[in-house]
């Protein structure tokens, strides 16, 4: 063993620069790039811009006050009555006091109705409304959608919770900025310490949501409105007609609204916080399902955005040729790269996986620490989390890449999304058949 | 108005029939009936032409308090007319014709044979004057089962004849409670028939039933389908599907025509609007409308009320003879007493701690033999006060810590402890003799029977055994 490392240390001393660079291209030419160097400038200057726009957000907080607009809360689901009291209870204790809360239940086969009902009579919930049959959960946000007499909509999951002004901070970039079509909500991990894996989520949703939305939001190529958070312009939805069918309605209905030339944005101050899945098993069904959604929608239904025909716009372009590139095509670059590190350089193969552990865990200690600042909740402690930082290496660099990479085979080959039963079969059939 | 057939000789003179020395009183249409006259006749004959006029003429009668008029016979002389079920369970029988008055005598007989049977008493409540006046009807007219019958008339929906002919419309309901208190009583078994829901406010049955909004109570709400479109995930009420031009059904988003339910549209509930305050819901709820105070409920809200089938007891017979003075909860209430029950639990703990000490505890039993001739004998408010005063003697005789209560109007029991069963008896002794001398000096020609019977309290045997022991003295 001591051997090994004096070998692997002697390996190390003698590495060059340039060799370096040779043996972790991949890092240097894509992941560095984009996720340190591009994001740091990106980061310094959404804050630069923050300060410069002061006064004027000001202004568009006191106008949302005096407005005081109508906002109707949409919370779709099936099966979700245990958790619609506590959400009831804490939108009770939100800043913004003028929504309406509409429930709408999918063909629940447990007691959500019962509790519901009892609910809307005692006051908590404006508006119940129950599909007896399942119809998916695009038909539930559009049922709630087309009763829904708020200004803006708000669309919700049931089992998350919101901070106190939540609700007015995602309500108040629509009077900052009137080209504004849609906000997103910060979604931040709430059962972080249930297990290693709701840890590592919590690392990641830091990584990618707090911070990492700030960047494609300022940068004008975010692409996907949580459904656990979001809010939009209520003319805008029915002009887009709500939601279509999913899985990955979330990203499709920003796609939509950004077709209409609106903006997206992403709110940090909108603080929502969400149980994420506990096991490992329940995550890898999950991302199956999210990852699907890239050939699905980027691809297939929109895929208009990368042609030069009438519809094209560069934001837009630019918006799904990352998304594309970074998760589609560079996914397919690292296997390249695999390859490449085992066919030349197959004696070192073992030293580099070390140096390779090392320089992500460096990477994502650097960004973690680095990144803390822009991020809300700042002041928040970090030290719980440092300790599981190296395990994102394998947890993001090999279990979400293997996860992606049989989502977009399973898509691209098979067309799996449409037989995956979070959407009933019936409207996946049509979706299927139209190509959407 | 005349028969001289030797077999059918009857004189009508004045709504006046007499018969082998029988006098009817008969009813004809637009007769008045005054009660204190009523009193004289020996049965009534109602000429049934008008059911107004029979009902008013039966409530005259089978509503009155007094047993000597509430009892008498009641005939129908019946034409064709309509059958109604409460006329029908209040007479005694039906005739065509006067020539036909002979036929009810035997039952008149029969009547008047068992009505000897029965004590006339005062009740010490509304309640047991009821319950009293309902077990004399049924044991005069040999009638076992107190059967509700649905009765549009009733202001309940359903009619206990001999109970509901006491009460109006609007307060026919508390039947119920009546027929509750004798049932708890042991006077009458129960077998369930139906359940009833009343007006939480009047107590009315006459209540309508309507669909309405939730938020305004507004009848006025439509309904509508609700379309789920398959292909885009449109869903909302049909009338946005519809267009002005054909009958087909257009989708408002993706603007493609439905074609065929559960191919490519379903619909998977439906959607109320209000047309006064235009909300939306999918529950509609029920309130009740009380046609009698016009209170609008909800039906939740409204007083579920059990309907049964009565059946009369051994106890309710026995209590028709002799008369029934009290309910439990009207001797409940004296200031001094406690109630049977928590009387009997105290005797238990007191053999309990007895047999831990050595002390010697009785138990005491004071016994009006004709107490019940005595309550005939004065009003309602005399025979509290005269209980009140029975119960004042007794404590001042006796410790604070002692208990005391009732078992029945006739019954008072005792608990006198840690004294000796012979200091027990003395105490006994002396109270009988005061109750004895008030009730001889306030009712001068009443000679009262009151007796006692003292038992030292027996730590082998039960508490209910002991307390039977006490009460089995007087019946033996």
């Amino acid at each position: 063993m001591v051997e090994f490392w004096d070998d692997f240390f002697s390996y190390l001393a003698s590495v060059g620069y340039m060799k370096l660079v040779r043996i972790f291209w991949f890092y240097f030419l894509f992941e560095f790039f984009r996720y340190i160097f591009l994001e740091t400038l990106a980061l310094f200057s959404w804050k630069f811009k923050q300060r410069v726009n002061r006064k004027a957000l000001q202004e568009a907080r006191k106008l949302m006050w005096d407005e005081s607009p109508l906002v109707s809360i949409i919370v779709p689901g099936k099966n979700e009555g245990k958790h619609i009291f506590k959400l009831a209870q804490s939108l009770r204790e939100q800043t913004y006091k003028n929504y309406e809360l509409i429930i709408i239940d999918d063909g629940s086969d447990d007691a959500t109705p019962e509790i519901c009902k009892n609910l809307e009579r005692n006051g908590m919930i404006t508006l119940f409304l129950r599909n007896d049959v399942r119809g998916g959960k695009a038909s539930a946000a559009n049922l709630g959608l087309r009763f829904a007499k708020g200004k803006y909509i708000i669309h919700l999951d049931a089992d998350c919770s919101y901070d106190r002004d939540a609700i007015e901070n995602i309500i108040i970039p629509f009077y900052f900025d009137q080209r504004i079509g849609a906000v997103g909500g910060n979604v931040m991990v709430r059962n972080y310490k249930e297990s290693l894996c709701t840890t590592l989520q919590a690392i990641e949703y830091t990584d990618t949501i707090s911070v990492g939305r700030i960047v494609t939001s300022h940068l004008g190529i975010y692409r996907v409105i949580s459904g656990a958070f979001g809010a939009f312009r209520s003319d805008v939805m029915q002009r887009i007609g709500g939601w279509d069918i999913g899985p990955g309605l979330d990203g499709d209905i920003t796609v939509k609204i950004r077709k209409l030339g609106y903006k997206i944005h992403f709110e940090p101050l909108a603080v929502c916080l969400t149980s994420v899945p506990n096991t490992f098993r329940k995550l890898i069904k999950q991302r199956l399902r999210w990852d699907k959604s890239l050939i699905r929608f980027r691809l297939r239904k929109h895929r208009d955005v990368f042609l030069p025909n009438q519809s094209f716009k560069l934001g837009n372009f630019v918006s799904f040729a990352e998304n594309v590139t970074y998760n589609l095509v560079l996914n397919i670059f690292w296997y390249g790269y695999l390859f490449d590190m085992i066919f030349n350089y197959s004696s070192q193969l073992k030293y580099i996986i070390i140096m390779n552990f090392f320089l992500y865990t460096l990477n994502n200690y650097f960004k973690f620490i680095l990144f803390s600042p822009f991020r809300e909740r700042k002041h928040a402690p970090i030290h719980y989390f440092l300790i599981y930082i190296p395990l994102m290496v394998f947890y993001f660099g090999y279990l979400l890449r293997l996860v992606r990479s049989v989502a977009y085979l399973s898509e691209i080959f098979f067309k799996a999304s449409y037989k995956d039963p979070w959407n009933p079969a019936k409207t996946s059939r049509h979706a299927k058949e139209m190509g959407l | 108005m005349e028969n001289n057939n030797q077999d059918t000789l009857y004189q009508v003179v004045d709504n006046v029939l007499e018969f082998q020395g029988h006098r009817f009183f008969v009813a004809t249409q637009g007769t008045s009936l005054k009660t204190e006259q009523a009193l004289i006749y020996d049965a009534f004959i109602i000429e049934a032409g008008d059911l107004n006029y029979t009902l008013h003429i039966l409530k005259k009668i089978r509503g009155h308090l007094n047993p000597e008029l509430y009892l008498k016979p009641i005939f129908l002389l019946k034409g064709n007319e309509k059958h109604d079920p409460l006329v029908n369970n209040l007479t005694d029988g039906v005739i065509y014709s006067l020539d036909q008055v002979k036929l009810v005598i035997p039952v008149m007989e029969q009547i008047y044979l068992k009505v000897a049977d029965l004590s006339f008493t005062r009740s010490l409540s509304f309640e047991a004057q009821m319950i009293d006046k309902i077990l004399n009807m049924m044991y005069s007219r040999d009638k076992k089962e107190l059967e509700p019958i649905p009765y549009f008339n009733s202001g309940i929906g359903y009619s206990f004849p001999e109970a509901s002919i006491n009460f109006g419309y609007r307060d026919e309901w508390q039947v119920l409670d009546i027929l509750d208190i004798a049932e708890k009583e042991g006077l009458f078994a129960s077998e369930y028939l139906d359940r009833i829901y009343l007006c939480n406010n009047c107590s009315g049955g006459f209540l309508s039933y309507r669909e309405v909004c939730p938020h305004c109570a507004s009848t006025n709400a439509s309904s509508e389908d609700l379309i789920h479109h398959f292909p885009c995930a449109f869903i909302g009420p049909i009338s946005d599907f519809k267009n002005e031009i054909d009958n087909q059904l257009n989708c408002p988003k993706c603007n493609k025509m439905l074609r065929h339910i559960g191919v490519d549209y379903d619909k998977p509930s439906i959607i109320y609007t209000c047309g006064k305050c235009n909300s939306k819901f999918q529950d509609i709820s029920v309130r009740a409308k009380c046609m009698m105070c016009t209170k609008d409920a909800e039906v939740q809200y409204l007083i579920p009320r059990d309907v049964k089938m009565y059946r009369m007891t051994k106890k309710g017979e026995t209590s028709a003879q002799t008369g029934y003075i009290s309910t439990s909860k009207d001797i409940e209430e004296f200031i001094g007493t406690v109630k049977l029950e928590t009387f009997k639990t105290m005797i238990k703990y007191e053999i309990e701690r007895l047999k831990q000490t050595d002390y010697n505890s009785n138990i005491a039993g004071i016994y009006l033999k004709n107490a019940g001739e005595l309550y005939s004998m004065i009003g309602a408010s005399s025979q509290r006060a005269l209980l009140r005063d029975l119960v004042e003697i007794v404590r001042r005789n006796i410790r604070s810590s002692d208990l005391i209560t009732f078992q029945n109007v006739n019954i008072v029991l005792v608990s006198l402890n840690e004294i000796p069963t012979k200091v027990a008896d003395n105490i006994l002794k002396e109270i009988i003799n005061i109750i004895s001398r008030l009730i001889k000096q306030n009712f001068k020609n009443f000679d009262v029977d009151i007796r006692y019977s003292v038992h030292q309290l027996n730590t082998r045997l039960s508490h209910e055994l002991q307390i039977q022991q006490v009460t089995k003295d007087f019946v033996d």
